[in-house]
């Protein structure tokens, strides 16, 4: 199952100019770029001309960096918290090998916040409180982050959460909340419409379920596909609890070149099963979100009909033919193989298109914590702003999705999408769009925001 | 007792797609032959001769066997201790409720397995529970207890204990926080010992301390049990009758057994959330519906409650009978004993199969310092077998297969009870057939809840 995104802000802003977006990137990179490598320059400076490493007592040195992972062991969001676990051990684990942090060892500290927003302001609040965590990190569930992110601000707690909500970058939330390690789903669905246009066709029917999730896609892909000169003939909107879908099908207009689908919950399943068996062999192309079939075994009887439709995924979960080593390497420490699935149980899929995201938001509060010179939690408004100067993240073992780049003012990453094509019942990637087909213009500068 | 969901402590793990690959089972065949079964052994209980049932529930002894009642107490001693341990784990250990042992242990091994092995194999309660070993040094120091539970009151206090851990099983935000845990238990057990101490030890284990009154009750359904110097099996429900005291209310906490238990089941299904307008695909979290929760709970046992009354007492008006509402309430309401425990057993198959392995892991390397003790160093927790369509059937099919021969045994046992009270057959079978009635349509609700979508 997908986020549930809470979504007052989400839907801000979301009629986007294109070409507005590219000119404001432009300029907004050269900045940034400018701005940040000044920043950088200066940390690096700072960190080493003055006694920053031995700042810290030996005391303080042989202490752990503690991180609270607030992590949805139970409800709604534990398939994917099992997985978010794993990324996360195993990055840590890499992490604490090649060193830690400054020298100091990371532990994680798990508070399972029952996919629950009240629950998860707590356990933030327990975090900083009770356990002496250094950040907090870790929360998928839009409506948790939403719930977390103003106690966090009120206990000046850095908050790295890895939601691909837009509620980072929508401005809703608060300086200690950033999302470095995750592209949000604003710019994921935008992103796909250039491909859509020009190789699927112009003319789109969107179905998704009628809730705030469903939604985002519906506003955020009709304004991207009109920019592309592409065309929504049809918005069917799904209720949440419908569990047939037979009756909806026919509300598909006939000059439908592309469906774009975004189902979750139970009834995912039959829902393909249904749409196969309403157009059998004569289909118009299909596109859809990973989210609805995250974790599951494309093999799977009943999944024939999606042979040869296209999927966005985060991250590709088959090795592909032009695999870096670092998704091996990165494949290898979480303990999955060639086909995203564990090493322990070929049939147990993981959520791969998401994960990595625990995995690079880690590497770059190590990133943070270094360039600060981060000692303890006095610093932490260092780590923020060492964080909000990051700009490009190369290609690496620290990012195994790939390059991205950090908009330090809206607390947002942007970075590659995949599109896959289903072929021989595996995800073979199509088409990956570029950085700069995910930008959007900036909602929000939360570096004007004081600490 | 439950039955399914994410709204169970340490839950969750059932995955979504279970439930995608479930939708596409033929579930409407699988619960109309689940009810059909029930209804045929109904009608084959009427029809043959009465003597088969009870030949049926005869015993057999198996091999010579003795158990000294001091060994159970020295196991129960280690079980208490294990209990403090588990404890001070809770307030101390990982915040990870799939990595503390409190959590892993008291929902998954004690609450989630051990009433299947009470209610199945043997009497494990005997060895396990925390407090027997303090009865006999208790009665000992204790000539007398300080006060006398009152006897109107009977296992009434037991039933709302009960409730009030259903309530914390279902609607609390966070059961499975081990320190929140850990403080609920140590509050549990202070007041069990200070009730043992001051109502005397075993009035209090028998009519207010609810796990015991629970374990007894499903000690009359296993398979093994020591009669005499003898190991002795039988069919499921042979002891039924046995050496049963009989507590005012007794009937009550046994229907509440099986009211939270289908209402647990029904607490996380699409029609549920419908009902409280809760868009289940953007669940809020269990702390937005807490209110929704308890009241469904408490509504669903009266509900259930209220019509078992009606129908027993509708059979009695068929069979012409003047027996008083207690008298048919004990007789018939443990006969849905076997019920109860088929809804626990199907609803947290699904959990046992994931969080089981969380217990191993745990027990691998109880202390956290690199043992591998079952050389499981390196495994990942897998729930690769919901993803899987074949796995869901088997999965689904034996819960399936549990819930129906739960019903059958209830129908078996429902007949026997009422053609003791009323003497003889015809009569019987007016007298229980609105009971029977309601058993077929319980089978049906038992499999529509493991069919129905749900967010687990």
């Amino acid at each position: 199952m997908r986020k549930p995104t809470n979504n007052v802000s989400i839907k801000r802003n979301h009629q986007v100019d294109m070409g507005q977006v590219q000119n404001m990137t432009k300029q907004s990179s050269r900045r940034k770029a400018i701005k940040t490598l000044a920043a950088t320059t200066a940390l690096v400076a700072t960190a080493s001309s003055l006694p920053l490493f031995g700042r810290y007592s030996q005391a303080e040195a042989s202490e752990p960096i503690k991180i609270g992972f607030q992590v949805h062991r139970t409800g709604i969001g534990a398939a994917y918290g099992r997985w978010y676990d794993r990324a996360t051990k195993a990055a840590v684990k890499k992490i604490n090998d090649e060193g830690g942090i400054n020298g100091r060892k990371v532990e994680i500290i798990a508070e399972d916040d029952g996919t629950d927003p009240k629950r998860g302001a707590e356990v933030v609040e327990k975090m900083a409180t009770q356990h002496g965590c250094d950040i907090a990190f870790g929360t998928l569930f839009s409506h948790v982050v939403i719930g977390s992110a103003p106690r966090a601000g009120e206990l000046k707690i850095p908050y790295f959460v890895v939601s691909e909500g837009h509620h980072v970058a929508s401005g809703m939330l608060n300086r200690y909340t950033l999302q470095p390690g995750i592209t949000d789903v604003k710019s994921q669905v935008q992103a796909m419409a250039p491909f859509v246009s020009s190789s699927l066709g112009k003319k789109v029917t969107m179905i998704y379920p009628d809730f705030a999730f469903g939604h985002d896609h519906r506003d955020y892909f009709s304004a991207a596909i009109e920019a592309q000169g592409g065309q929504v003939v049809a918005k069917i909107a799904i209720p949440p609890t419908e569990s047939s879908f037979t009756k909806y099908f026919p509300k598909i207009p006939r000059n439908t070149d592309v469906i774009y689908h975004v189902m979750v919950g139970p009834a995912v399943l039959t829902f393909v099963k249904e749409m196969g068996e309403f157009f059998g062999n004569s289909r118009p192309e299909i596109f859809g979100f990973i989210d609805s079939l995250e974790a599951v075994d494309l093999a799977s009887p009943g999944l024939e009909f999606l042979e040869g439709t296209y999927f966005w995924e985060g991250n590709p979960r088959y090795a592909q033919a032009n695999q870096s080593v670092y998704d091996k390497d990165y494949r290898t420490a979480v303990g999955v193989d060639a086909n995203g699935a564990s090493l322990s149980d070929s049939k147990d899929v993981s959520t791969y298109a998401h994960m990595f995201g625990c995995w690079e938001t880690l590497h770059i509060v190590k990133a943070g914590m270094e360039a600060s010179g981060y000692s303890g939690p006095k610093d932490r408004a260092k780590l923020i702003e060492a964080v909000e100067a990051m700009t490009l993240m190369p290609h690496s073992h620290a990012h195994p999705q790939g390059a991205k780049e950090f908009n330090g003012r809206t607390h947002q990453v942007f970075g590659h999408q995949y599109i896959t094509k289903v072929t021989n019942s595996k995800l073979v990637l199509a088409h990956t769009t570029s950085i700069s087909d995910t930008y959007y213009p900036d909602e929000v500068d939360y570096t004007k925001q004081p600490f | 007792m439950s039955v399914v969901g994410i709204t169970t402590p340490t839950k969750a793990f059932s995955h979504a797609t279970g439930q995608s690959f479930i939708a596409l089972l033929p579930t409407g065949p699988y619960i109309a032959l689940g009810v059909l079964i029930v209804a045929l052994s109904l009608m084959l209980v009427w029809f043959l001769p009465s003597q088969v049932p009870y030949k049926l529930f005869k015993k057999i002894n198996l091999i010579e066997f003795r158990i000294n009642s001091s060994t159970q107490e020295i196991s129960s001693f280690i079980s208490f201790l294990f209990v403090v341990w588990g404890i001070q784990t809770g307030l101390n250990g990982t915040r990870d409720p799939l990595e503390n042992p409190l959590t892993l242990g008291f929902w998954v091994a004690f609450w989630m397995a051990a009433p299947m092995i009470q209610g199945y194999l043997f009497n494990l309660w005997g060895w396990i529970s925390p407090w027997q070993w303090a009865v006999k040094p208790l009665t000992i120091l204790l000539s007398r207890p300080w006060l006398k539970l009152p006897d109107q009151a009977g296992i009434l206090p037991a039933v709302a204990i009960l409730l009030m851990f259903s309530a914390f099983t279902l609607a609390d935000p966070a059961p499975d926080d081990p320190a929140r845990l850990a403080s609920v238990l140590t509050v549990y057990m202070t007041m069990t010992f200070s009730g043992m101490v001051v109502f005397g030890p075993e009035r209090w284990l028998e009519r207010v301390e609810f796990f015991s009154v629970m374990m007894v009750q499903l000690k009359r359904l296993a398979v093994f049990a020591q009669r005499g110097d003898k190991l002795c099996a039988g069919w499921l429900g042979w002891q039924f009758k046995d050496n049963i005291k009989i507590f005012r209310g007794i009937s009550i906490f046994i229907l509440v057994l099986l009211g939270t238990g289908s209402f647990d089941g029904l607490n996380e299904t699409f029609f549920w959330f419908d009902q409280i307008g809760v868009n289940p695909l953007d669940f809020p979290g269990r702390s937005a519906v807490v209110i929704p929760v308890v009241i469904g709970l408490l509504s669903a046992n009266l509900i259930l409650i209220g019509l078992f009354i009606i129908m027993i007492t509708i059979g009695n008006r068929l069979a012409s009978g003047h027996l008083n509402t207690t008298t048919l309430l004990n007789a018939f309401a443990p006969t849905v004993l076997p019920i109860a425990l088929a809804y626990h057993t199907a609803h947290y198959l699904p959990s046992l199969l994931v969080e089981g392995q969380y217990v191993l892991l745990a027990l691998n390397d109880p202390l956290g310092n690199g043992f591998n003790l079952l050389g499981l160093d390196g495994f990942y927790v897998t729930t690769g077998f919901f993803n899987h369509r074949e796995t869901v059937r088997l999965i689904w099919l034996s819960q399936a297969f549990v819930i129906t021969l739960g019903h059958v045994i209830s129908v078996i046992l429902a007949h026997l009870e009422s053609v003791r009270i009323y003497g003889d057959s015809v009569r019987a079978v007016y007298a229980g057939l609105p009971v029977a009635i309601f058993m077929v349509l319980y089978t049906w609700l038992g499999l529509w809840l493991l069919a129905a979508p749900k967010i687990s």
